[in-house]
């Protein structure tokens, strides 16, 4: 019996890729360098997409030579992510006699980007274990399945070459509801239609979503919306055309459910790309041979950007996992109509000083709130809205988006608006939601900014504004 | 009253012929009614301190007023309440809201 095919390693025991389990130090420092003249600050060692998807007969009476027998309700195979080569006991003393017994030489692989697979093999009664399996083991890899209640989970997923248009797979729990049924629809039109951006809306609904993946689409930005995703846990947007994601992602990552947020790669632009900026932390540049020492954020501006960011030496915020604030870019002001300012216009001409910054709404702002609340304006259409005077046509057509989406959120303030009156962007650090919170930030460790887009309500709702958060 | 040109008080006139007599603080936020009684401007309601809006019911004018209290009332507060409008006006209100640019 000892030489019997090695066997794949017993169930509920989650694995991880070998490069996870290399001394981090060594490998990070020695490819530091080369990486910081890189255009794209992207960490090899995080995987953007979704780990792969094994299943194993680890039950007596679903395996091979107990085809016959009656199965007692317990015929779903096992599956379990990671690589089927990882590491072998987490607990000594289980060894592989212990479980002999119970398992034979055939073990099903699974691959979760292979689309035929996916839909035959994934019928709807299986589809909720498949998210509850992701979930718990993206989330801990060894922790014991005790979701209780399974998530649904949406995936449009691309099969691999990349001209062909995304196909989505969607994955619905045991009973179809009516919502998961609209979702589908809107996913599938929405992609056979080719468009570059999937209107998410209806997905928004979902309120007890809790993986995601919009891997390998052409989003070209994430609504504000995602903000109802309050119970979302793990969320995938690599491999779009992104250049910025919602300040409400983050306020999930700090405020909600979410812990694993795979952002790479995206085509954002890096923080010297989009004008000055405001730094907020302190920064050893060292690799700087003339400057030395930490440099705090009014210095910054002197300091030539360099396109790439220095070890973070402070001490993180609150604790090593929470995002941390990095740096500010310039604020555009936008008039009442949501249209931007001359960039040249300075903020106190002598129009607009007898207005100071106000927290007030507009006239109106006030009015389109309650436009957006009246029944039936999420179903005016184009040539409806013609028919309104041609001023408020485009204030009329933001307050059916605010209705149909989802009204946004002063990031500041908190309050809902319709009229965007300024907007910037932050970059924020949220190394420790890539890696799925399995480790915090080191000190030292590189930061990798993304940067969200902030909207305020008002003009004083800015950064360095009056009441700032 | 003394010099209607710098008074505490303006008045404004609906088409249908209502009068509201509000602050003038209040009735500058709107740029137009601003413009309008802008001593520099020498225009007769700059003169008068009085605005007749020819396009405004008195109906629409009134709910215009209350927003320039409620809007004077909380400029400097950090959280301001919503202002309620009933669902017939509001239409009116962005007109009338687009006319006064405020």
């Amino acid at each position: 019996m000892d030489n019997e095919v090695p066997l794949p390693p017993p169930r509920r025991i989650r694995h991880r890729s070998p490069s996870r389990l290399s001394p981090a130090g060594s490998v990070a420092s020695s490819f530091r360098k080369s990486r910081r003249l890189s255009r794209f600050d992207d960490r090899s060692s995080q995987p953007s997409s979704d780990p792969a998807l094994f299943s194993s007969d680890d039950i007596p009476a679903s395996g091979l030579e107990n085809y016959h027998a009656p199965v007692a309700g317990a015929g779903r195979k096992r599956r379990y992510r990671g690589t089927w080569w990882g590491e072998q006991v987490a607990d000594p003393k289980r060894k592989r006699a212990d479980f002999k017994e119970k398992r034979h030489v055939d073990s099903g692989v699974w691959m979760g980007s292979d689309e035929s697979i996916a839909e035959s093999s994934l019928p709807s009664e299986d589809a909720s274990n498949w998210g509850e399996d992701l979930l718990k083991t993206v989330l801990d890899p060894r922790a014991p399945s005790k979701v209780a209640n399974a998530p649904s989970l949406v995936k449009p997923s691309d099969i691999a070459s990349v001209p062909v248009q995304p196909r989505p797979v969607v994955l619905q729990g045991p009973v179809e509801t009516e919502e998961h049924k609209y979702a589908k629809a809107v996913i599938n039109e929405c992609l056979e239609k080719g468009d570059d951006s999937v209107d998410l809306g209806e997905i928004f609904d979902l309120k007890d979503l809790k993986v995601l993946s919009l891997r390998n689409n052409k989003l070209t930005r994430i609504p504000e919306a995602i903000r109802k995703l309050t119970a979302l846990q793990v969320l995938n947007v690599s491999m779009n055309r992104l250049h910025e994601l919602p300040w409400d992602l983050l306020w999930l990552l700090q405020q909600g459910e979410l812990k694993h947020f795979t952002a790479h790669p995206n085509p954002f632009p890096s923080i010297d790309e989009s004008g000055p900026v405001e730094w907020h932390c302190q920064f050893d540049k060292s690799n700087d041979e003339d400057k030395d020492g930490e440099i705090d954020e009014a210095d910054a501006p002197e300091v030539t950007p360099v396109p790439i960011f220095s070890d973070y030496e402070g001490t993180p915020p609150n604790d090593a996992w929470t995002p941390i604030h990095v740096a500010t870019g310039p604020v555009t002001r936008l008039d009442m109509e949501g249209r931007p300012l001359e960039p040249n216009t300075p903020f106190n001409t002598p129009s607009t000083s007898s207005q100071p910054a106000s927290r007030a709404p507009s006239l109106r702002e006030v009015s389109l709130r309650a436009i957006s609340k009246l029944p039936g304006i999420d179903q005016l259409t184009d040539l409806e809205l013609d028919e309104f005077p041609a001023l408020v046509i485009p204030l009329i057509s933001l307050a059916r988006q605010a209705r149909q989406d989802g009204a946004q959120h002063c990031s500041i303030c908190q309050r809902e608006f319709i009229v965007p009156r300024a907007r910037w962007t932050e970059w924020w650090d949220c190394t420790p939601h890539e890696n799925g919170m399995k480790r915090p930030r080191g000190s030292g460790e590189m930061l990798r900014p993304l940067p969200f887009k902030r909207v305020g309500c008002s003009w004083a709702c800015v950064p360095g504004g009056q009441f700032v958060e | 009253m003394a010099d209607p040109t710098t008074s505490e008080f303006v008045t404004l006139v609906s088409c249908d012929g209502f009068e509201f007599i509000i602050p003038r603080s209040a009735a500058c936020i709107s740029g137009t009614i601003r413009r309008m009684l802008d001593p520099a401007s020498k225009f007769s309601e700059a003169l008068s301190g009085r605005c007749v809006l020819e396009n405004l019911t008195g109906i629409v004018l009134e709910k215009v007023c209350e927003y320039f209290m409620y809007n004077e009332k909380h400029k400097d507060q950090a959280n301001v309440p919503d202002m309620e409008i009933p669902a017939e006006l509001c239409l009116e209100l962005l007109m009338a809201a687009d006319y006064l640019d405020t």
